[in-house]
């Protein structure tokens, strides 16, 4: 079996498996988390309180004003790091593909150069990001190896996935079984590291509404 | 007979220009500098006979088939006259044990001259139980008879890398003959069939310079395998511009659009097919109108589908989701009532 | 190869145009011969059209029946040779530019000469003799 065959057969599997595993088993394990005792009354009932949740989760896409040239920076590298990645993944033609053999969806791809573009914009934030985890003081110090491991595993798959799309550097086939091989190296490490606030940043939000909502407070 | 090559294309009605037009059209075949065609054009003229000892072994003959197509009398064809076919089972009128003598004969008499060409699979389960010639196992005739070849060609991807045989569950333990032979100079034409202008390829290089073409690292010949068939496939300007078909017979695909969704192996196959093509350069499976299956790569039986493009993997299905889902959960619970039990 | 009209480019026409300079230089100041395969360039119909076109003829046309038609001609640059060589199919088999005081195919090869010699009446059977 060569080393494609392995990526595009039991790895794949394998990888997907441990996903929804770990994710699982993380979000479960969150849900099920014990909740401190509320010793006085609710101020909204359960509808406001669910109101609550689902209001939390968009308004802190959006941030406020006060903290705003302090939060500057990281706010705008995350916006094109995080648009560029979707748009990656769901605008680039072999995705679609990807994601068509799976689930017999198909909608139609950007034009490549829009792509190409984008790319190169995701990838300048990423080291942009990972520099600044390197060098700003505070930064550096909050770090942790799962901070690191989370970027390699994020950015492997970008950078392969763009070589693979330019044909250079190395043969398609190598550069094919890599770009696989590195996606399922992030699949692998998704539920187990913070990469998982992908998933748990909605429950989080959600549950300060609904706590904020139960005290009456604005959110 | 001591006839030089020349001598019998003299005899034949071709004169010097003959030769050196087809080692000028071989010389650009292998990619060689055009100007040493007059060196291989003087080189076969002088060639004497070389031996061939052909060895068929879990095969389907559609190897021996493909080579067999030259229609036109070509100096291609003369020249393979010219090599002495000494022993192949499927053409030789001998039979039984005469076969068997003629074998023999054969290897005492071109000892350590003779080329080994091979096609078929080696199965070595059970000691090669499941292909035997004359009650004799495809393991030991290979190791006996390669023991004495100058060299040998694996012609097909069986004899190079197993190829249909090999595929999953490989019941018989099929195997290539690089898997099987060592210190000896191999040189693997796959393809399933493969193209047979490489063959002729091969066997002029070997003629005129003594020697086999430069191979690539899984040993195939460089001129020929050294890209893949997505780097000179026609319809590489609507792969750069997008345009695939979806389907088989939709409107992209009668406009001769890219096959790469349709599950087109090119990008990752190395062949000539895209630029000699088949049946003397009128068509290859891309032009079509099928995308490439790559025939010629190790395992290609066994690389998920003709029909899954390059961009798709293997699902791992939907019970195993489940499992893996119910797993999780317990994981998540198990790990939640343990936290509940600390104090907070 | 099958074409489609947007692969005719003259950046690679004008740059092969510089490689037969190139080779002529050569021809002129050491006497040696040189060719180009445009079968083994990525050259799509039409580029190949554009090529011939812009090499033009000259004043010699040949045409070679050996295991096949050949035909070879002298473009408007003296000393450079358009040769296309098809087999007894029809099927082009070598497509080429040389640059060389004359195509080395065009000479009668001293084997051949002994051979017909040999077919002469009155002749010696040469050929024999010298081996």
């Amino acid at each position: 079996m060569t080393l494609l065959d392995f990526a595009r057969g039991p790895g794949l599997q394998a990888a997907w498996l441990i996903l929804i595993a770990g994710t699982a088993w993380r979000i479960i394990g969150v849900l099920l988390l014990r909740q401190r005792l509320h010793l006085a009354e609710p101020r909204t009932g359960i509808a406001g309180q669910a109101r609550g949740a689902v209001t939390t989760v968009f308004t802190r896409f959006i941030p406020r004003r006060t903290f705003w040239p302090r939060i500057r920076v990281s706010v705008i590298l995350s916006v094109v790091f995080h648009l560029g990645l979707v748009i990656i993944v769901l605008g680039g033609a072999p995705h679609i593909q990807v994601i068509q053999q799976f689930t017999g969806l198909t909608w139609p791809g950007l034009p490549k150069g829009v792509i190409v573009l984008v790319s190169g914009l995701t990838l300048a934030s990423m080291i942009v990001m990972l520099l600044r985890r390197m060098f700003h003081p505070v930064m550096r110090l909050l770090s942790t190896a799962d901070d690191y491991i989370s970027w390699v595993t994020v950015f492997l798959p970008l950078l392969s996935g763009i070589l693979l799309s330019g044909e250079t550097i190395a043969s398609y086939r190598t550069l094919l079984a890599l770009h696989v091989l590195s996606v399922e190296l992030l699949m692998i490490w998704f539920p187990f590291g913070k990469l998982m606030h992908a998933k748990l940043a909605f429950y989080s939000r959600a549950a300060m509404g609904i706590n904020f909502s139960r005290k009456g407070a604005a959110t | 007979m001591d006839e030089t090559l020349g001598e019998m294309l003299a005899r034949r009605g071709f004169g010097r220009r003959s030769l050196l037009k087809f080692a000028i059209a071989m010389t650009s075949s292998l990619a060689l500098p055009p100007m040493i065609a007059p060196v291989m054009a003087a080189n076969l003229a002088k060639a004497k006979r070389r031996s061939v000892i052909w060895l068929s072994f879990q095969e389907c003959t559609g190897c021996l088939e493909t080579l067999l197509r030259s229609s036109a009398p070509t100096i291609d064809a003369l020249i393979f006259d010219f090599i002495s076919l000494d022993y192949q089972e499927s053409l030789m009128a001998a039979a039984g044990a005469d076969a068997e003598r003629t074998l023999h004969e054969a290897v005492a008499a071109n000892k350590g001259e003779y080329l080994l060409a091979i096609d078929g699979s080696i199965p070595v389960k059970d000691g090669g139980v499941y292909s035997l010639t004359g009650g004799r196992s495809n393991v030991s005739m290979l190791s006996d008879i390669a023991a004495d070849a100058k060299a040998i060609l694996a012609i097909g991807t069986c004899a190079a890398y197993g190829g249909i045989p090999k595929a999953w569950p490989n019941p018989t333990g099929a195997v290539g003959v690089e898997d099987l032979i060592e210190g000896k100079p191999i040189v693997n034409i796959p393809g399933c069939p493969p193209v047979p202008e490489v063959l002729s390829g091969v066997l002029v290089h070997f003629i005129s310079f003594g020697r086999l073409p430069d191979l690539d690292d899984r040993k195939r010949p460089l001129a020929y395998f050294g890209t893949t068939i997505h780097d000179q496939c026609y319809r590489r300007p609507f792969y750069d511009q997008g345009k695939f078909a979806k389907s088989f017979d939709d409107e992209g695909a009668r406009q001769g659009w890219c096959l790469f969704e349709l599950g087109c192996k090119g990008p990752v196959t190395h062949n000539a097919c895209a630029s000699l093509k088949w049946n003397g350069g009128t068509s290859f499976p891309i032009e079509s109108g099928h995308g490439c299956i790559g025939c010629s790569e190790p395992d290609f039986w066994d690389a998920g589908g003709f029909y899954t493009s390059l961009a798709g993997g293997s699902s791992a299905g939907w019970r195993n989701t489940g499992i893996a889902l119910g797993v999780g959960v317990a994981g998540g619970i198990a790990a939640a009532l343990s936290g509940r039990s600390k104090a907070t | 190869m099958t074409d489609f009209g947007f692969l005719a480019d003259d950046g690679i026409v004008d740059a092969l145009l510089m490689e037969v300079a190139g080779l002529l230089h050569r021809l002129i100041e050491r006497g040696e011969a040189g060719s180009i395969d445009l079968r083994g360039l990525p050259l799509s119909d039409a580029c190949i059209a554009t090529l011939e076109q812009r090499l033009g003829r000259g004043e010699v046309a040949v045409t070679l029946t050996a295991a096949g038609r050949s035909d070879i001609h002298e473009t408007g640059f003296p000393g450079v040779w358009w040769t296309k060589h098809e087999d007894e199919a029809g099927r082009i088999i070598a497509l080429l530019i040389e640059v060389a005081i004359v195509p080395g195919i065009l000479c009668a090869d001293v084997d051949d000469i002994k051979r017909g010699l040999d077919r002469l009446p009155g002749s010696t059977n040469f050929s024999r003799r010298a081996a």
